[in-house]
C-alpha cells in the first residue's frame, strides 16, 4: 500500500543536475543500515557455511550445517511450533483488527477511547506485557485460576503444561497485535469511496452484506500487506518466549529464533546458529514474494 | 423474531417492526461487544495496577481480590529503590534518547536527498531501503553482536577488530545498530515527497544553498512527520529487551526492560514490587502516546507501517 504511493508520485521533468551534497546527506544513514542489516544479512549467510565458534579456530564446513539442520529433531519441532504460532496468531489477530477498524470507523460515540484502548497493548513493552501475562496465567495466584475456581471450573497450568502453553503465548501476542491491525485497516477504510457504501445503502443492503461484499473485497490489498507484516513479525518471536518459558515445557514452545539464540548465546555455535538464521530469512523472503506476486495479480 | 415483527408491524403503517428496532438493536449489540472487547483488553493493565498496590501477603490469596484492601506505595518505592533502578533509568534514558535523536537526525537527511535531490544511483539506493525493509531484523541478531564486538580500535581492538571487546557493554554499541532504520528513512521520504516543490524552488531563487534550505524551510514543515518517527523511535528503544539484552553483559549497563526481567525472575521476587516497577517502566510510553496521539495514528496510517 505505502510502496504504490510512492511509485505513483510524478517526476517532474526536470534537467538533471548532478548534486553532490546528497551522498553527504546519505552516508551516515548508509553506513548504519550497512553494519546492523547489509552486512550483517551476508555475514549470517557466509557464517552459516562454518563452524564460527569461540570453541575452536574457524573452518569452511560448507553445508554441513544445513545437512544437519534436515535431520535435527529438535529444530523440525521448532520448525513445526512457529508455524503454529503464527497461523495462531496471525488469523486472529487480523479477524479482530478488522472488526474493530470496522466498528470505530464510522461517527460512533466514543470511538477514540476504544480505538486508544485497544491500541494500548501495542505501547506496552514486551517485558511489561509478558510479566503481567505471566501474573495473570500463574496458576496458584493469579485471575484466570482465580475467577475459573470461583465459577467452580478446574484451574489450568496455563504456561506449565506442554499442551497449553504455546495457546497462553497465543492469546497474549493476539492482544498485543490487533491493535496494530486495527490502525492500518482503518487507514484502509479511509481510502474506501463513501459513495459506494450509499449506493448500497439505497438498494437497501443489509450490513452483513455490505460488510461481505463491499468492505472485505475493497480491503484485499490491506489485508495482505497486514498478513505478510505479521507472519514476518511472528515468524521472529522470542522475546515472549524468552521471558515467559523459556521454551519449555518440553521444547513445546522453542521457536526457530529462540532456538538460534540458545545455539548462539548458550552454546556458541554462532555457524549452525546462523544456518537456522538463514533458513528463517529464506522462508520469510518467500512469503514475501508470494505474498507481493498473489497481491499483483489480485490487482490485475 | 420474524413473528415479532409481523405481529408488531399494524401499530406502524410505515416503517415495520423490523426496519424500525432493528438498527437500535444492531447498535446495541455493537456496542457490547465493543465494550467486552475493551474491558477484555484492559484487564491485564487493570489487574497489574491493583496488584501493584497490595501487600505481600494480599499477592498470595487464592482468588486474587481485584480492588486491594489497601493502597501500599511502600510497593512503588521498593522498585524504585532497588540498587540498580537509577542506573537501569539512566542507561535506559541515554539508550531511547541516543536513539531517538539520532534517528531524526540520519532519517531526515536521508529521506530528504531520497525526495528532493537529484543524483547517481538515486533509484538503487532507494529500492536498497525498501529491501531492507524486509529484512527480518530479529534473526540478524547474532551477526549484529559480532559486528559490534569486531568495530576496529573500539575497546581494545585493533585495525582488524580483533582482540578486544569492541563496543560490547558501551552505550555507542547500544545506539549504533539503532541509530537509522529502513522504515525512517521511508517514512521521511514519503514525507517530504509530498512537500510542494515550490517552496525550495523560490529560495532557490533567492541563492540559498542545498543545506539551507533543507534546515530553514523543509524541515519546521516536517515537524508532524518527525514528532511520529521521535515517538516510534523513543518507544522502539524504550521497549527494547533484546538488543540490550545481548549486548550487555555488565550488570551496570542494564536497561529498565531487563531490570524489569531479572526484578520478576529473582530467587526473592514479589509480585507486587514487579507490578509496581511494571506500571512505571509503562506510564512514559503510554503518556507520550497520548500526547503525540493524533501525529502516531495518523503517521502509522499514512506510513502504512506498524509503530
Amino acid at each position: 500500500m505505502a510502496l504504490q504511493s510512492s511509485t505513483a508520485l510524478a517526476r517532474r521533468p526536470q534537467s538533471f543536475t548532478q548534486n553532490w551534497s546528497a551522498y553527504a546527506f546519505l552516508t551516515p544513514a548508509l553506513i548504519i543500515l550497512f553494519l546492523s542489516l547489509l552486512l550483517p544479512a551476508a555475514a549470517t549467510v557466509v557464517m552459516s557455511l562454518t563452524d564460527i565458534s569461540f570453541l575452536r579456530p574457524t573452518n569452511f564446513v560448507w553445508f554441513d550445517n544445513y545437512i544437519k539442520l534436515v535431520s535435527d529433531s529438535r529444530f523440525r519441532q521448532a520448525v513445526g511450533n512457529t508455524a503454529y504460532y503464527t497461523v495462531g496468531v496471525t488469523l486472529p489477530t487480523m479477524a479482530l483488527g478488522l472488526l474493530a477498524a470496522v466498528a470505530l470507523n464510522g461517527k460512533l460515540r466514543g470511538r477514540i477511547v476504544f480505538r486508544t484502548i485497544f491500541y494500548l497493548p501495542v505501547l506496552t513493552s514486551l517485558i511489561a506485557a509478558a510479566v503481567v501475562w505471566m501474573y495473570v496465567y500463574e496458576p496458584y495466584s493469579g485471575p484466570i485460576n482465580g475467577t475459573l475456581t470461583q465459577l467452580g471450573l478446574p484451574p489450568q497450568p496455563w504456561l506449565q503444561s506442554p499442551n497449553l502453553a504455546m495457546t497462553s503465548l497465543i492469546v497474549m501476542a493476539i492482544w498485543r497485535d490487533f491493535g496494530t491491525a486495527m490502525i492500518i485497516y482503518l487507514a484502509g477504510l479511509q481510502d474506501i469511496p463513501k459513495d459506494i457504501y450509499e449506493a448500497a445503502r439505497l438498494d437497501g443492503a443489509k450490513t452483513k452484506d455490505i460488510f461481505f461484499r463491499i468492505t472485505v473485497p475493497m480491503l484485499s490489498n490491506v489485508t495482505f500487506y497486514l498478513m505478510i507484516i505479521l507472519i514476518v513479525q511472528t515468524f521472529q518471536v522470542f522475546g515472549a518466549i524468552y521471558v515467559m518459558t523459556n521454551g519449555g515445557p518440553l521444547g513445546s514452545t522453542e521457536t526457530i529464533v529462540f532456538q538460534m539464540y540458545q545455539t548462539a548465546f548458550g552454546y556458541t555455535e554462532f555457524g549452525y546458529a546462523a544456518a537456522m538464521s538463514t533458513v528463517l530469512f529464506l522462508a520469510i523472503l518467500l512469503f514475501s514474494i508470494i505474498g507481493t506476486k498473489l497481491m499483483r495479480r489480485g490487482e490485475s | 423474531m420474524s413473528d415479532i415483527a409481523q405481529t408488531a408491524a399494524p401499530a406502524v403503517p410505515t416503517v415495520s417492526f423490523q426496519q424500525r428496532w432493528w438498527p437500535v438493536a444492531e447498535r446495541a449489540i455493537g456496542y457490547g461487544l465493543l465494550i467486552f472487547a475493551a474491558l477484555a483488553t484492559i484487564t491485564p493493565f487493570l489487574w497489574m495496577v491493583s496488584t501493584s498496590f497490595k501487600t505481600d501477603a494480599e499477592t498470595f490469596q487464592f482468588p486474587p481480590n481485584f480492588i486491594p484492601n489497601s493502597l501500599v506505595w511502600q510497593n512503588y518505592i521498593d522498585a524504585i529503590a532497588g540498587p540498580d533502578t537509577g542506573r537501569q533509568l539512566i542507561n535506559s534514558l541515554v539508550f531511547a534518547l541516543g536513539s531517538t535523536a539520532s534517528n531524526m537526525v540520519f532519517c531526515a537527511l536521508a529521506g530528504y536527498a531520497l525526495a528532493r535531490m537529484q543524483f547517481k544511483g538515486k533509484n538503487l539506493i532507494f529500492a536498497l531501503v525498501v529491501g531492507l525493509l524486509m529484512v527480518p531484523a530479529q534473526s540478524q541478531i547474532v551477526p549484529v553482536f559480532l559486528i559490534v564486538q569486531r568495530i576496529p580500535f573500539a575497546g581494545g581492538n585493533d585495525w582488524l577488530g580483533n582482540g578486544g571487546t569492541g563496543l560490547l557493554n558501551t552505550y555507542w554499541g547500544m545506539i549504533l545498530p539503532t541509530a537509522a532504520t529502513p522504515f525512517g528513512i521511508f517514512m521521511m521520504r514519503q514525507f517530504f515527497s509530498r512537500i510542494p516543490i515550490e517552496y525550495e524552488e523560490s529560495a532557490r531563487l533567492d541563492g540559498a544553498k542545498t543545506f539551507t534550505i533543507f534546515w530553514r524551510i523543509l524541515l519546521p514543515l516536517a515537524r508532524p512527520a518527525m514528532a511520529v518517527l521521535g515517538v516510534l523511535s523513543f518507544q522502539s528503544a524504550w521497549n527494547d529487551f533484546i538488543w540490550p539484552l545481548i549486548l550487555t553483559s555488565q550488570r551496570e549497563m542494564a536497561t529498565l526492560q531487563i531490570g524489569l526481567q531479572l526484578l520478576q525472575s529473582g530467587p526473592d521476587a514479589r509480585w507486587n514490587v514487579v507490578m509496581a516497577m511494571a506500571t512505571l517502566i509503562t506510564l512514559p510510553v503510554i503518556v507520550v502516546f497520548l500526547f503525540a496521539q493524533r501525529y502516531v495514528i495518523d503517521g502509522a496510517v499514512t506510513s502504512g507501517v506498524k509503530g
